[in-house]
């Protein structure tokens, strides 16, 4: 009786107590993150535009085997030129990533024998032409230069 | 007033113009005054209302226009007038065009009743608070008349249940009234601010005797505003917007003005019926202890108390917001019971105590 009677001072108290918690949120810091100028710190596994792995002469790793094209679970994706050099190597003449149907997974990192793809930390990728989510060969090379600099300048592509 | 009369007179004969010039504009002014403070304090306040909340919840606010966002509303001002004005067919148009109107102009009106200072309060009645509470529901009749017009069934629900709460809600804040109004045994709000001077500094503030009756005020104002969490004729999850769903671009911009010049104006009520309305809370004002020219500091005492009554109003409309961040929508029923279960009762008690208060203690 005498603890039915007291419920309405402990719900006073319980929702003065509210409004205090809710007030002690002005002096916290706001966890806004202001986008275009501020962005968050992305996660070493993180899986962005791709980019061809360059050697420190200059050539580049892939040997055109095509297994990436074989585990990339979206159809038509990558698109590789196969050509031979004098010697018998295998090169890719043309290497295009269709960004537009890549759906990211790194699969074709992971698979490849000669670790000649990686993944950069891009990620700001929209464009206004679908024609321009279509990466070749250079723009994939440039990537990874790109990449191991660090910053990139996105205006130009 | 009349101090402030002769000064205008005397400016008009400095540049040769009639006396009967100064006669019939002279009443004008204060409206002018009033309009332009009003429209600029609630541009004001949506910004305010928008970033409080903004830190209540741990966010930014809006800072994208000018220095802190602070010309955000100005923007928002522009493109609400740019808008279409819409009127949905099968609305009633004379009604439809009127209700923002009905809204608006009664918030205008007793803005002008609020004492800014022991000699500024541009109208002043022996009984400002009673006409002060008639006009003050008017707005909901504006209300009324935007649900029934619009042609939709949100709007008319939403605006059922503004009525319906406005009725039940009016009723604990006309006793709290009472309340005060016996204890300053005046119905003029410059009296009644005057009855609170005592010798200690804020010691005879009425939200002393009457702490339950300022409880059940801020609570009955809330409701009457229309506000979280008396917000049900606006409750979006049930109602889209409520009784402005069909409206658009001035029209709504009346609404929305509407609302929060009355959230400015019962806060400064309160202050004025609570928390001594001009008055300073150091028994003194500052500018009669720092300014030593005698005429400069008698005007500066005036600028001084306007300064008084705006720092309560906006703390009064900060404890607002605060319960807007933190209490969830109430039910229907609920609203209701409440209203006439707990408020109504309760403010009877405090009449009963303000009384044997009156008559016991504070007539000695």
């Amino acid at each position: 009786m005498i603890k039915k009677s007291l419920k309405p001072f402990r719900d006073i108290i319980a929702l003065a107590l509210g409004h205090l918690t809710v007030f002690k949120h002005v002096f916290k810091k706001p966890v806004t993150l202001e986008y275009p100028e501020k962005k968050l710190p992305l996660n070493d596994k993180f899986r962005g535009e791709h980019a061809l792995v360059v050697d420190n002469e200059g050539n580049l790793l892939c040997t055109a085997c095509g297994t990436c094209q074989r585990v990339c679970p979206s159809f038509g994706t990558i698109e590789i030129e196969k050509e031979k050099t004098e010697d018998g190597k295998f090169y890719p003449k043309n290497y295009t990533i269709d960004l537009s149907k890549c759906i990211f997974c790194g699969n074709c990192v992971q698979y490849c024998p000669f670790g000649a793809i990686t993944m950069t930390k891009e990620y700001e990728l929209a464009d206004e032409k679908k024609s321009a989510l279509k990466l070749d060969i250079n723009t994939l090379k440039k990537n990874y230069s790109d990449s191991i600099i660090g910053e990139r300048d996105t205006s130009k592509r | 007033m009349e101090y402030l009369y002769f000064l205008y007179i005397e400016l008009l004969h400095k540049y040769n113009l009639p006396e009967f010039i100064g006669m019939t504009t002279f009443p004008l002014l204060p409206f002018c005054v009033v309009a332009v403070a009003l429209i600029l304090v609630v541009l004001f306040l949506v910004l305010m209302e928008r970033k409080v909340l903004a830190f209540f919840t741990q966010r930014k606010g809006p800072n994208r226009v000018g220095p802190w966002g602070l010309f955000q509303t100005i923007a928002d001002a522009i493109k609400l007038l740019c808008k279409e004005n819409i009127t949905p067919t099968g609305a009633e148009k004379f009604m439809f065009n009127l209700a923002p109107l009905l809204a608006f102009v009664p918030v205008m009106v007793i803005w002008g009743l609020i004492p800014f200072s022991s000699e500024f309060d541009f109208m002043s009645y022996s009984v400002s608070a009673l006409l002060f509470m008639t006009i003050a529901s008017i707005p909901i009749l504006g209300i009324l008349l935007a649900g029934y017009a619009s042609n939709n069934k949100y709007s008319l629900i939403g605006s059922f249940r503004a009525v319906a709460q406005a009725i039940s809600y009016e009723l604990p804040l006309v006793f709290v009234l009472v309340s005060v109004v016996v204890l300053a045994s005046s119905l003029n709000l410059r009296q009644i601010v005057l009855a609170q001077i005592s010798v200690y500094p804020f010691c005879g503030w009425f939200i002393f005797p009457a702490f339950l009756g300022f409880l059940i005020f801020f609570i009955c104002a809330t409701a009457e505003l229309n506000r979280c969490p008396f917000d049900l004729p606006e409750a979006e999850s049930e109602l889209v917007s409520g009784y402005n769903t069909e409206y658009s671009g001035m029209k709504f911009a009346f609404f929305f003005l509407a609302e929060y010049a009355m959230m400015f104006i019962m806060c400064a009520f309160m202050a004025t019926l609570f928390l001594g309305g001009f008055l300073s809370p150091f028994g003194f004002y500052l500018s009669e202890k720092f300014i030593n020219n005698t005429f400069w500091a008698q005007i500066s005492v005036y600028f001084e108390q306007v300064f008084w009554l705006f720092l309560k109003t906006f703390f009064l409309i900060f404890c607002m917001m605060l319960v807007r961040a933190t209490l969830p929508r109430l039910k229907s029923n609920q609203l209701m019971g409440f209203a006439w279960k707990v408020l109504l009762p309760l403010s009877f008690l405090n009449l009963f105590f303000i009384c044997c208060y009156k008559y016991f203690i504070y007539a000695k």
